[in-house]
């Protein structure tokens, strides 16, 4: 128990180092970029103003609001203490709105919409991928060019087609929006069915992208176990063929569990390409409209989150390792 | 079992977005605003909007709203704008609704047209006797004086842009309001033009509201303007009814007093008016070719396809190009600080040798004149504006474009050339070699920018094209001592009740010569005393051939010594509708007068009144 001790112990110290320089660089990096936000605020409500001084005042107020006037260190320090309380400040390109609030308006969207489709995408990306091994023959042959092809495919070319085909062509899917473009939301069954069928085309963009990686992943790692000694001896030993692939699976799925936990920790500016072409409400394009106006409390917080995501789902997976698989366990111990 | 659990995730999915659906806590007073106006029959309460009731706009909201604040230039709301050539009035109002078709004012809260007095330095407004707000209460001159003062005390934008030239608003009675102009030292009004811009372009708000305004938040400028003042009183024809992050929707005041027979005599067609918020024009696009909004203030590119080829039931206010009513002039300006850009003959060269159909073909489908058409000049196309400046006069200086022996001949002329063979012109020795920008994503203008660096090349000046973000674009561009962006693109202002005085003001006033921060005009810094002249003695004055005298002298400047040089027309707003729901839009030659404005901005709102339910 001790082992486990130092190794949870370990782990946690780079984590929080690691979490620490991250805080940093949230800061910096988004300070860096060229650009003034606060020119782009003002040039907002300068437009249309042909008074030079009137609009040095517009501008003037503004710096004032935001404070960045004040010296990067000072700014620092009152972006921490806030940070620490979840107040990240005013956003530029939606003041005066709170960036926490803007966060939580549309962070539940994007977890709905992710979440389900990025589990879903890998467990049927993985079972094809897996049987595809397995069974091999005909079945590999469509398996394995389908997968390829939906991977290569970029994720905006995935929902472009379903948007075309089902949408606009078929017209069996709404075009956009998280619910129906007349509706005001209630408690009533419409409302639930608008949003029920609203989910699924951007769902599925998400969905079919996510399944073609994970098949090609989980089918060469699949045939690389099957090769293995362990199979070949359990075979001779007269193992059930259905026990033997349970052995390749669990084996087989080490690699895929990693990649499933950074696609969690990574998918909340991961939406993007569906939220644009949906018009589906997220935090993606709020992160991209940050992004063109350099809004740097909203940029901050947001890749604050998803670094914290990702450091938490590597710390979870590797904690979970330690106890899973005796391989790593055996290579902390012997440190 | 994998059934299973996909079954009970999509469940989950399906029930963690119903509740993300949630309106925000602003729509709680919203629910009540809704509560207090009369709950309408046939309504949305089933959760739907009745379609054939509501008028759906696309292209003036992106993103969620932040408030109804009539007093804030931060809402974000498509109902609370400002605009030079017709501010939104369906919530709010203004005295007076510009019509950008042929520049006048039309009544609204005022009674009867501004009444200036002899010396032109004080304009008295009548207020109609049934103006009245949503809760019932009179629309009085208290109003119209009080909301003016507290522009001016919070510093917004109303208030900041006015002061330089409105000393005061009065109300000598309930039903009287004078606009006093800040004089300058002759005792002259110091621009009579911008009294007239105030008296379309300003909101009303009750001196009541502000008051409750100013005691919840201490008379404090920043939270007066921040407020989301959920509980606002209006005087327009639609109220808050319901608001997220993926629509906007106003419900009709059915008391409003525009049904008085001494405004409108009726109320507008529409029981709500909402906005859905699409991600990108392409998603407004596809709702207005799939009927979910009739009208589209987004630049449909190749429009006329979509009647033509598509065969929807859209149509535009003109049927034939350019499909609009151009007002504004999106224009390249030269650098004049860039050794090469200071010589006239190489600014003119470039500018001849632009091929402007080309322009007008491909980055505005021919949505807007050719130079052909509307021959170059300050002006924009409208017969406004076009009748103020003798033509004939400067019918030798307008260049139509595309002229390559021309600018060619023009270079060598004035010794121009290239003494080193590579096929680019020098000039002191200097390579002839510049860039040409314009912010990345505006597709028209890029387009634009590389038929001008295209031109660039056809009569040996290297011009090469950048594209940067918006956000380090304007940063830029209005730094006074800027060197970094050579030939570069800006708009110049549409209609307004100012134009087009205040376009020569904005392509060639050297007060914005050495002004950082400079969001106003001149951002190639030209300087002229003659044209300064110019623009300080075209406000005051009242004799039309003088006027026309003073228009032309600048116009003969401006095409002479080439600061910048127009690239295409614009409509002030894109202005197309789809008839599947609501049809008798206002349409070129019907007799309304009523200008193609999305039906909100200004005068063009009187379409509200017009248009009918298909079934």
């Amino acid at each position: 128990m001790n082992g486990y001790r130092k190794y949870f112990g370990k782990k946690l110290l780079w984590f929080t180092i690691t979490f620490v320089v991250a805080v940093l660089l949230n800061f910096i990096l988004p300070r860096l970029m060229p650009g003034d936000p606060v020119a782009v605020i003002t040039a907002k409500s300068a437009q249309g103003m042909s008074e030079a001084s009137a609009v040095k005042e517009v501008y003037e107020h503004y710096a004032r609001e935001f404070g960045v006037n004040d010296p990067m260190f000072k700014q620092f320090i009152t972006y921490f203490k806030n940070a620490l309380r979840g107040d990240f400040g005013l956003s530029f390109s939606q003041y005066p709105r709170k960036v926490s609030d803007i966060i939580n308006d549309a962070i539940w969207w994007t977890v709905a919409l992710q979440l389900p489709a990025i589990i879903v995408g890998w467990l049927i990306g993985n079972t094809l991928g897996a049987l595809a091994a397995y069974i091999r023959k005909g079945f590999d042959k469509v398996i394995m060019p389908v997968a390829l092809f939906l991977s290569s495919l970029p994720p905006f070319g995935m929902a472009v087609i379903l948007l075309v085909l089902f949408a606009i062509k078929l017209e069996i899917a709404p075009t956009s929006g998280g619910y129906g473009f007349d509706m005001i939301p209630n408690f009533s069954w419409p409302f639930v069915k608008s949003v029920i069928s609203h989910y699924q085309l951007p769902f599925w963009s998400i969905v079919v992208y996510a399944t073609g990686g994970q098949a090609i992943g989980m089918r060469s790692m699949s045939i690389y176990e099957l090769n293995a000694d362990y199979v070949k001896y359990s075979r001779f030993l007269g193992i059930k063929d259905s026990k033997i692939v349970g052995y390749v699976f669990r084996n087989a799925m080490l690699p895929q569990i990693t990649g499933l936990a950074l696609s969690l920790g990574t998918m909340i500016g991961g939406a993007l390409v569906a939220e644009i072409i949906f018009s589906y409400p997220g935090l993606g394009t709020t992160l991209l409209a940050g992004i063109t106006m350099a809004d740097y409390p909203l940029l901050s917080a947001t890749t604050l989150i998803i670094t914290f995501m990702v450091l938490l789902a590597t710390f979870a997976i590797d904690i979970i390792y330690g106890f899973v698989d005796p391989r790593v366990k055996a290579a902390q111990f012997d440190e | 079992m994998k059934r299973k659990v996909v079954t009970v995730l999509l469940a989950l999915a399906a029930f963690a977005l119903f509740f993300s659906c949630k309106p925000k806590e602003s729509n709680t007073a919203v629910a009540e605003v809704q509560k207090e106006t009369e709950a309408p029959a046939a309504d949305a309460s089933s959760g739907t909007l009745p379609r054939n009731q509501t008028l759906y706009w696309a292209g003036l909201q992106w993103g969620s709203i932040n408030g109804w604040n009539v007093l804030s230039d931060d809402m974000n709301n498509f109902n609370v704008s400002r605009q030079a050539y017709g501010t939104r009035i369906t919530m709010f109002e203004t005295l007076y609704m510009y019509n950008f078709l042929d520049g006048s004012l039309v009544p609204l809260i005022a009674d009867g047209a501004p009444q200036w007095n002899a010396g032109k330095t004080e304009v008295t407004v009548k207020i109609k006797k049934a103006a009245k707000w949503s809760d019932g209460t009179p629309l009085t001159a208290e109003d119209v004086a009080y909301t003016y003062a507290t522009a001016v005390k919070i510093g917004n934008t109303a208030g900041n842009s006015n002061k330089p030239y409105i000393a005061a608003v009065e109300a000598k009675d309930a039903q009287t309001v004078v606009i006093k102009a800040a004089l300058d030292a002759s005792g002259a009004a110091k621009n009579p033009l911008m009294l007239d811009n105030y008296l379309a372009v300003e909101y009303v708000a009750q001196k009541a509201w502000i008051q409750k305004l100013e005691s919840r938040t201490g008379s404090d400028a920043t939270k007066m303007k921040i407020d989301p003042a959920e509980d606002v009183v209006y005087s327009g024809p639609y109220g808050p009814y319901f608001a997220d992050d993926q629509k906007v929707v106003l419900v009709r005041n059915d008391n409003y007093w525009g049904k008085d027979a001494s405004m409108w005599g009726k109320l507008p067609a529409p029981k709500y008016v909402a906005h859905t918020i699409y991600a990108d024009n392409a998603g407004g696009e596809v709702a207005f070719k799939s009927g979910e909004v009739d009208v589209s203030q987004q630049f449909n590119s190749n429009v006329q396809d979509l009647w033509l080829k598509d065969k929807l039931p859209i149509s535009t206010y003109m049927s034939e190009a350019p499909y609009g009513i151009c007002g504004s002039l999106p224009t390249a300006y030269f650098n004049m600080a860039i050794p090469g850009l200071d010589n006239v003959n190489v600014r003119k060269a470039i500018a001849m040798a632009v091929d402007y159909d080309a322009i007008i073909a491909n980055a505005m489908t021919n949505q807007s004149p050719t130079f052909d058409q509307v021959p170059r000049s300050t002006m924009n196309p409208t017969p406004g504006e076009q009748a103020l400046y003798d033509q004939k006069a400067v019918a030798n200086l307008q260049w139509v474009g595309n002229d390559v022996a021309g600018a060619n001949a023009l270079l060598d002329k004035a010794g121009i050339k290239d003494t080193n063979g590579d096929g680019i012109r020098e000039l002191n020795g200097q390579k002839l070699s510049f860039k040409a920008s314009c912010p990345n994503g505006w597709t028209d203008w890029m387009a634009a920018i590389e038929i001008v660096a295209a031109a660039g090349e056809k009569i040996g000046i290297e011009i090469t094209s950048v594209f940067p973000e918006w956000s380090v674009y304007q940063t830029v561009v209005t730094q006074a001592h800027q060197m970094e962006y050579e030939i570069f693109m800006m708009w110049s202002d549409g209609s307004s009740p100012t134009m087009p005085w205040n376009r020569v003001r904005q392509l060639m006033s050297s007060e914005y010569v050495g002004v950082e921060g400079n969001w106003s005009g001149n951002w190639g810094q030209y300087s002229n005393p003659k044209v300064d002249q110019i623009i300080s003695a075209i406000p005051a004055t009242t004799d039309p051939a003088k006027l026309k005298s003073l228009y032309t002298e600048a116009n003969k400047i401006y095409l002479t010594d080439v600061p910048s040089f127009t690239l295409m027309y614009r409509p002030n707003c894109f202005h197309a509708v789809n008839e599947s729901v609501w049809t008798n839009y206002p349409e070129d030659g019907d007799g309304q007068n009523i200008p193609p404005g999305d039906l909100i901005h200004g005068y063009s709102i009187a379409g509200l009144y017009t248009i009918t339910p298909v079934k």
